[in-house]
Parts: structure tokens; C-alpha cells; sequence
């Protein structure tokens, strides 16, 4: 409709020799953990560069380093060969990078123009902004990546793909000359994926570079030219061409040098079946999950971040209500309506985010301990009130039986260090002696002190008949720790490990096990 | 705010200990200080017997209220239909009394038990339906209010209150205590002991902290959250039984200004003692200050409309000011 105004593709003129971005020895520490120690990279102009590792590796402060959230404490980056600091976020933009994240980015009550031009400096005239001349510019951009809904339509409605494909257009009006794209199939379905990666092909033949960062190491085979890999925070390899193959991505990620921790956790003699489920869905993250939970046993889920654990856990502790399937507990149909009725049955749950799902940080220690357990701290039927001296002894036993470090009992929890809090957060369950206990990511943000008291502690737990399960995204806590591990992938277990076979790098390999392919298996 | 941070970094440890106080106490400070003021401007007036008790006789219908009110906001939520509802259960009772001629004690289980249900409704649509408690409250206060012009037919009923009725709010009990306060003084402890002392107001004081952290730690939250709509709407109920009874009549919009007043008392309240948080001593002090505020500019024969500036103004300035010594003092 509007006369054709085909602007060039973003090309510079700069040599191919050139790399377009080039990091050196970025290190980055937040706190005391020393999240990058030494990465470097470079990416050419027009690359596809994939960029893998395991949970924790860096990637994520490796981006954010990149976009100018944070700031490198050494190393150097160089732009068009040129050094360059990227202190904020409009820098990254004026040097010519775009980040897609995996939340995308967009407004849901604006329009699909509204949305490309969303933080894009606007043409204007009579100081009001001229959208008419804006969607000229903007139109043949849109209809390169393949936005088939018009510029005036409202997003509301639009499918993940199609928003994607707005941010990559709003990449593009920003004239990028890079775009890093984190974990972009994430959410999208086989078809759309396949238009994505026409699409990155599209870009990178126009001179766009991508900096591609995925779990998905098949589309990163099948897309990149060149993969770096790190691991602990290092670059640690650089594949190409003949090199650039599966078993080489694994052996880099998971680190082939590296001994497995000795096995601590041996095979207890495990009990009965405690909790059993049988093909629980809910979808998209958990698909058709059989598990078997005995006493006594520390079971590990493993498996890298949206596999679909937290989401399995909230199942069985009835804060989500699965779409199919069963549950068993202690030979009974389980059928929790809510965390209160699984609580009931004998469940407990130590959440991910302790601040923000387990405790109550401006109440008490005696309180936050107390809040499962209130039945045992009344006077008694015929006096309904709490009994305070009750509650705190109780307290004050678990304070010093967990060896949390606090002044007293009426500490508020929010003074209190991260490892202090999670022994609260199980603490609280300790007192219920619960059947089955479930702990998400029982040690993050933890020191190592705690984290070997928080193990001491569940194992504890395991030998005097409780099952427990423990979901980790640390490669090393569930070797530690478990005695079986079951691994998740897209939504399924994926493999179960035993005994001896339950090392860190048996884990990381299976988590990248394309589940597809291993579903046939269970079929055959 | 970042003006504030950087100033902040250079407070000493005791301007920060004494900001710190200022927070938690700077209500109760407030509200001896004007107590003192008053007395030495008019000492023959203010510091009585007589006026005290007339004072709390006054502020005890606004404290019930304030006190339901309290265990709403306590479970995170803000219920504002409490100040029409209570218009409608004063006119409700008066018109069971005077014209369905029910006995007294009947009428008044069968008001309280229409503020329980009233609640309930809010807490339903809150909880169950989703719908935000502001808006819940407000449609339900709305329909309310339409319903007590229906009944009463926009005339208040005035002829034919029994005596016995007007005692309920004018008859004096034990040493010559006011009903009023004695019925506040329990509805009050009441309350303070649910919310402090008993299992079940540890799980209310749970889902006003966090209430994701409450469902997971196996806390029924819906049930606690109508558990606070039915309370507050019981002592909506309470003080709009009263008020006709005080009054004498029925009026379709009698005690909708009860409202503002129970507000004003329940954030007073959250700046008193704790930090920032809800609770029915805070509550108490909060009414309290209001009411000697509104009883020192009576004496002072100030004009009514400065009544509700000072109300306003205490609110603002007392809750501001505990937040801002409260920010201070933890940097």
C-alpha cells in the first residue's frame, strides 16, 4: 500500500577480517562467587555463534556484561576492533547490539507498530510523533522477518512466535549489526521453531550476526558455524567446522578432566514405596512423569533449568492440579486440592525462592518454624490459645539443633544469611516429621559451611525413614547427596541413575538428551 | 528516594537508633504529647474524668469498626463497604425493632448475622471470583447503600424507638462504664487475643506477610481472608447497631463517614509499634488519636470542617513520617 522504501540490509563496511565483537578475558565476581573467571570470544560480522553450557556457567552474566546491566571487574571488549566500556544499556544499543531475551520484551495493550518502536527513538513532527511515517519505514522491515499481522493491530492475541518476531524487528530498526538470542525455542513449537531458524539464516546472510545461546544442542548444530562452550565461569572450547559435533559439545560442557566427587551418599536399604506417581501431566513443562518414591531414600531430580522439576514438585504437593494422570501415597489414591491438604497427608515443601515462597521475613524465627506446626502449640482443646513458652522452647531447640546462627528465637527471619533462612524453611517441616519431604533447591545462594549441614541434615532425615526428594541444578549436589537420581528433560525424566552410575557428568549428559528420541525407547 | 540514600549513608548509628524509635513510637508519643498540650491550654476542660470517658464513650463505635476493619487489611486486603453496611444495619435494626416490634436481642443476632453474610459475599468475590478487594467492596458498599434507601424508603425512622433500645447504646454497666466502651473494650481484646494469641491468628498474620509463603506452608488462604471479611463485616454490623441506638433513629446514610474514620485509625495504627504492619493495638492508638484530636479542637470551639483537615493531616503525616524514620533507619 505504502510506496516501497526498501532500506539496505544494516551492512557496514567494515572487513570480514574484522570481527564485529571481540571479548577478552572478561571476569566478573558478585559477592564472593566469582561468576566469570576469564571468557573470551569473537563473534564476525554475519556469524551464528552458539554459545552452550551448563547451568551456572556464565552465560547469563556473560550477556548481561554484553547488554551493559553489569560490569566487567577485567578483561576487555573490543567493538569493530576498536575498545569499547559498555556502561548502560543505551550504549550496548548505540554499538549496535539487541537482546531477545527469553521473557520477551513487549506492551500487551499496544499495537504491533507500538510494540517494534517500544524504547526506538521516533521520528516526529510538529513535536508529536508521526506514526504514519514511522509504519512506512517500518513496513518492509516487518514484512522481511514475516509479520503477517498489520502494524495497527493490537498484539493481544499474538502467539509467542509472532511476538518474537517483533522483537527481532525491533532489532532490526535499531539498525543491529548483533543480536543475541537467549534460549529462543524455549516456548515455541516445532513448526515455529523452523521459521525462526529460517529466519536467523535470513539475518546472518544480510550481515546481521547472532550470538545464539541454547540448551537445545541439535538446533545449535544444526544452526552455528562456530559454538563456544564454558564451564565454572571459563571459555573452555571453541568448535568449528569438522570438530562441531554432539559428543564434542557434551565432553566440553560437562568437562571430561573433571573427577566426580567421590560418592558419599552410599545405597541405603530403602523401604517401601512412600509416593508413587504414574504419567502426571501438566502441561507444557511436565509430560507423562512416572516416579516411585521409597522411605528412607534421598531421591535427586536433575535436570537443567525448565525442565519441568518445580513444576513436577508443585504437583505432588498440590499447589498445581495436574491435567492427567495419578498419585499414590503410602498405597492410597492421593488427590491433593491444595499444599493444605497435602500438608495434611504428610508432604512437606522447602520452595526455590525462600524469601519470596517460605518465609515470612519480618516475622520471627519462633514464628516462621510455627506456622506448619500450630496444632502442636495450643494449650489445649479447652484452651485455644497459643501456647507461647511452648512455642518458644520449640524454637529454641530447633535454633540450636539445626545450629542456626541468631541472637533468639524473636530474630525476624529477614536479618538472618541465606543458609540460616533455608535451615528455618526446614525446620519448619522437621517438627512434622512429614512422610515425604520435598526440597527445590535446597542449597542455593548457600555458603558451603551450610550447604554441608543442610546435607548432613537430609540425609538425617533419609536414614531415620522419611523419602526424600531433592531437586538440584548444581551438577555436584545430587552426586552428594542422592542415592538415585532421575533426570529431566523438556518435561519427561529422561534417564534414571543408581548407585554408582549417579555421577555429575552421567547427569549433565542426560539432561541434554534430546527427549524425543528417548521416548521411542520407553515405547520400544 | 535517592536523595534520601545518599543523606541516609551519613547518619550516625544513634540518629539512626533514634529515627528507629521515632518509627515504631512516634504514634504513641504523638498522641501523649497532644494529650499534654491539651491539658495545659485548658486544664479545667480537658483533662477530666467526665471528658475522658466522654472522649472514648464517643470513639468507641469508630474503634469496633476500625477493629473489624483491622482484620481485613491484616490478610492484605481493604474492605469499603463497611461504612454503608453499617448504614444499613442501624436502619435494619431500627426498623426490626420499631416496626416488626422482634424483640431486642433477636434483632441484634439477626443484624450481626447479615454483617457475617455480607462479609461473606466480600470475601467470596475476592477470593473465588478474583475480583480486586478495592472494587469488591466498593460494588458490594454501593448495593448496600440502595438497599437501605429501598427499606427505609429515603425517611428515617425516628417515632416510636423503645427506651430499651436507646440503653443499648446509652446505658451504663459496672462502676458506671458506658456500654459503648465496654463493648469495645471486648470486641478489641477479642480480637487482640484472636490475632495474637491463637493458632488461627498466626495463619492471618501469615497471609498478610506473604500469603504464597502461606499456602505452601499448608495455610488454607482463601478461608483465611473470608475469615477477616466476615470479621470486619460483623463489626460493621456492631457499631451500626449502636449508632441507631445512639441516635435514636434509622438514616440510610448515618454512618457511611465511618468509614474514612476506620481507615485513618487502622494506617495510624500500622505506623504505631510495628513496622508497618496491621494490627489492633496499633489500631486502638490510631483511634484514639483521632478522637482526642477531634475532642481538643471541640473545646477550642474550632469549626467543624478543621475536624477533617486534622483527620487528614495526622494520617499523612504520621504514617509518612514513621515510613520515612523506618526507610532511614535500616539503611
Amino acid at each position: 500500500m505504502q510506496t516501497a522504501f526498501t532500506r539496505g540490509a544494516p551492512q557496514q563496511a567494515a572487513p570480514m577480517t574484522t570481527p564485529f565483537l571481540v571479548a577478552h578475558d572478561i571476569a566478573k565476581a558478585f559477592g564472593g562467587a566469582q561468576a566469570l573467571k576469564g571468557v573470551s570470544l569473537d563473534i564476525a560480522p554475519g556469524e551464528i555463534h552458539g554459545l552452550v553450557g551448563a547451568n551456572g556457567a556464565g552465560k547469563s552474566t556473560f550477556i548481561r556484561i554484553l547488554a551493559g546491566l553489569n560490569h566487567p571487574d577485567a578483561g576487555r571488549i573490543e567493538i569493530d576492533g576498536q575498545t569499547r566500556e559498555i556502561a548502560t544499556p543505551q550504549r550496548a544499543t548505540e554499538l549496535g547490539m539487541s537482546f531477545i531475551h527469553q521473557e520477551l520484551a513487549f506492551v500487551p495493550g499496544m499495537t504491533v507498530l507500538q510494540n517494534i518502536m517500544l524504547g526506538v527513538p521516533k521520528k516526529s513532527r510538529f513535536g508529536l510523533t508521526d506514526w504514519r511515517a514511522i509504519a512506512r519505514d517500518v513496513a518492509p522491515i516487518a514484512r522481511r522477518v514475516g509479520i503477517s499481522a498489520p502494524l495497527n493491530a493490537s498484539v493481544k492475541g499474538l502467539s509467542t512466535a509472532e511476538i518474537w518476531l517483533i522483537n527481532i524487528c525491533r532489532a532490526l530498526v535499531r539498525k543491529a549489526r548483533l543480536i543475541v538470542m537467549d534460549e529462543p525455542t524455549a516456548s515455541l513449537a516445532a513448526s515455529e521453531a523452523e521459521r525462526l531458524f529460517a529466519i536467523v539464516r535470513d539475518l546472518s546472510a544480510s550481515g546481521v550476526a547472532v550470538l545464539y545461546i541454547s540448551h537445545r544442542l541439535d538446533e545449535v548444530l544444526n544452526l552455528c558455524s562456530r559454538v563456544s562452550v564454558f564451564r565454572d565461569g571459563r571459555s573452555v572450547a571453541e568448535l568449528a567446522g569438522k570438530g562441531l559435533n554432539r559428543p564434542a559439545l557434551v565432553e566440553a560442557i560437562v568437562g571430561g578432566a573433571i573427577r566426580d566427587s567421590q560418592r558419599t551418599a552410599a545405597t541405603r536399604p530403602r523401604g517401601d514405596v512412600v509416593m508413587e506417581a504414574s504419567k502426571l501431566t501438566r502441561a507444557p513443562k511436565v509430560r507423562g512423569v512416572s516416579l516411585k518414591l521409597h522411605a528412607g531414600e534421598v531421591l535427586g531430580i536433575g535436570g537443567l533449568v525448565g525442565a519441568g522439576r518445580t513444576e513436577l514438585a508443585r504437583l505432588l504437593f498440590g499447589a498445581d492440579r495436574p491435567d492427567s494422570g495419578e498419585m499414590r501415597l503410602a498405597g492410597q489414591p492421593y488427590q491433593p486440592a491444595s499444599p493444605a491438604a497435602a500438608v495434611r497427608a504428610g508432604l512437606g515443601l522447602i520452595p526455590e525462592e525462600r524469601r519470596a515462597e517460605a518465609l515470612f521475613l519480618s516475622k520471627s524465627i519462633a514464628f516462621n518454624l510455627s506456622i506448619a506446626n500450630l496444632d502442636k502449640l495450643v494449650h489445649g482443646r479447652y484452651l485455644p490459645l497459643m501456647n507461647r513458652r511452648a512455642r518458644t522452647l520449640m524454637a529454641g531447640e530447633m535454633i540450636r539443633s539445626l545450629s542456626i546462627k541468631a541472637r533468639n528465637a524473636s530474630t525476624p527471619v529477614g536479618r538472618l544469611s541465606g543458609g540460616n533462612q533455608q535451615k528455618v524453611a526446614i525446620g519448619r517441616w522437621l517438627q512434622r516429621t512429614p512422610k515425604v519431604l520435598i526440597l527445590d533447591e535446597p542449597t542455593r545462594g548457600v555458603d558451603i559451611g551450610a550447604r554441608a549441614e543442610i546435607h548432613r541434615l537430609i540425609r538425617q532425615q533419609a536414614d531415620s525413614g522419611m523419602a526424600v526428594l531433592v531437586i538440584s541444578s548444581e551438577p555436584d549436589e545430587l552426586p552428594d547427596l542422592c542415592d538415585r537420581v532421575l533426570v529431566m528433560a523438556e518435561g519427561r525424566i529422561v534417564r534414571e541413575l543408581t548407585g554408582q552410575a549417579v555421577s555429575r557428568k552421567a547427569i549433565v549428559e542426560a539432561s541434554y538428551v534430546d527427549p524425543q528420541a528417548l521416548m521411542e525407547d520407553h515405547v520400544a | 528516594m535517592s536523595d534520601v540514600a545518599i543523606s541516609a549513608r551519613r547518619l550516625s548509628p544513634g540518629t539512626k537508633a533514634v529515627l528507629g524509635i521515632f518509627a515504631r513510637y512516634g504514634t504513641i508519643i504523638g498522641l501523649l504529647a497532644m494529650i499534654v498540650t491539651f491539658s495545659i491550654l485548658s486544664p479545667h476542660a480537658f483533662p477530666t474524668v467526665n471528658n475522658f470517658t466522654n472522649v472514648l464513650n464517643q470513639a468507641s463505635l469508630a474503634m469496633i469498626i476500625a477493629g473489624g476493619l483491622t482484620l481485613a487489611v491484616v490478610v492484605g486486603e481493604l474492605d469499603l463497604s463497611i461504612g454503608f453496611a453499617a448504614s444499613l444495619h442501624g436502619i435494619l435494626i431500627t426498623g426490626l425493632v420499631v416496626h416488626d416490634k422482634l424483640p431486642i436481642p433477636l434483632a441484634v443476632v439477626i443484624v450481626i448475622a447479615l454483617g457475617a453474610v455480607i462479609g461473606l459475599v466480600n470475601g467470596f468475590i475476592v477470593t473465588k471470583v478474583k475480583v480486586n478487594s478495592v472494587i469488591a467492596t466498593l460494588g458490594v458498599g454501593t448495593i448496600l447503600t440502595g438497599l437501605a434507601f429501598a427499606y427505609s424508603a429515603g425517611v428515617p425512622i425516628v417515632a416510636g424507638v423503645p427506651e430499651a433500645f436507646l440503653q443499648l447504646s446509652l446505658g451504663r454497666w459496672l462502676f458506671g462504664i458506658p456500654n459503648n466502651i465496654i463493648v469495645m473494650i471486648l470486641v478489641l481484646g477479642g480480637l487482640w487475643l484472636l490475632v495474637e494469641r491463637t493458632p488461627l491468628g498466626q495463619e492471618i498474620q501469615a497471609v498478610g506477610g506473604n500469603a504464597v509463603a502461606a499456602r505452601l506452608a499448608g495455610v488454607n488462604v482463601d478461608r483465611i481472608k473470608i475469615l477477616g471479611f466476615v470479621i470486619s463485616g460483623m463489626c460493621a454490623a456492631l457499631t451500626g447497631i449502636l449508632l441507631a441506638s445512639r441516635l435514636g433513629s434509622g438514616t440510610a446514610s448515618a454512618a457511611d463517614s465511618y468509614l474514612l474514620t476506620a481507615f485513618a485509625a487502622v494506617f495510624l495504627g500500622s505506623a504505631t509499634l510495628r513496622d508497618g504492619e496491621f494490627h489492633v493495638l496499633g489500631t486502638l492508638v490510631g483511634a484514639l488519636i483521632i478522637a482526642f484530636g477531634f475532642n481538643g479542637l471541640n473545646i477550642f470551639g474550632a469549626p467543624t470542617f478543621s475536624q477533617y483537615v486534622l483527620q487528614g493531616a495526622i494520617l499523612i503525616i504520621a504514617v509518612g513520617m514513621a515510613s520515612l524514620g523506618r526507610s532511614l533507619a535500616e539503611r
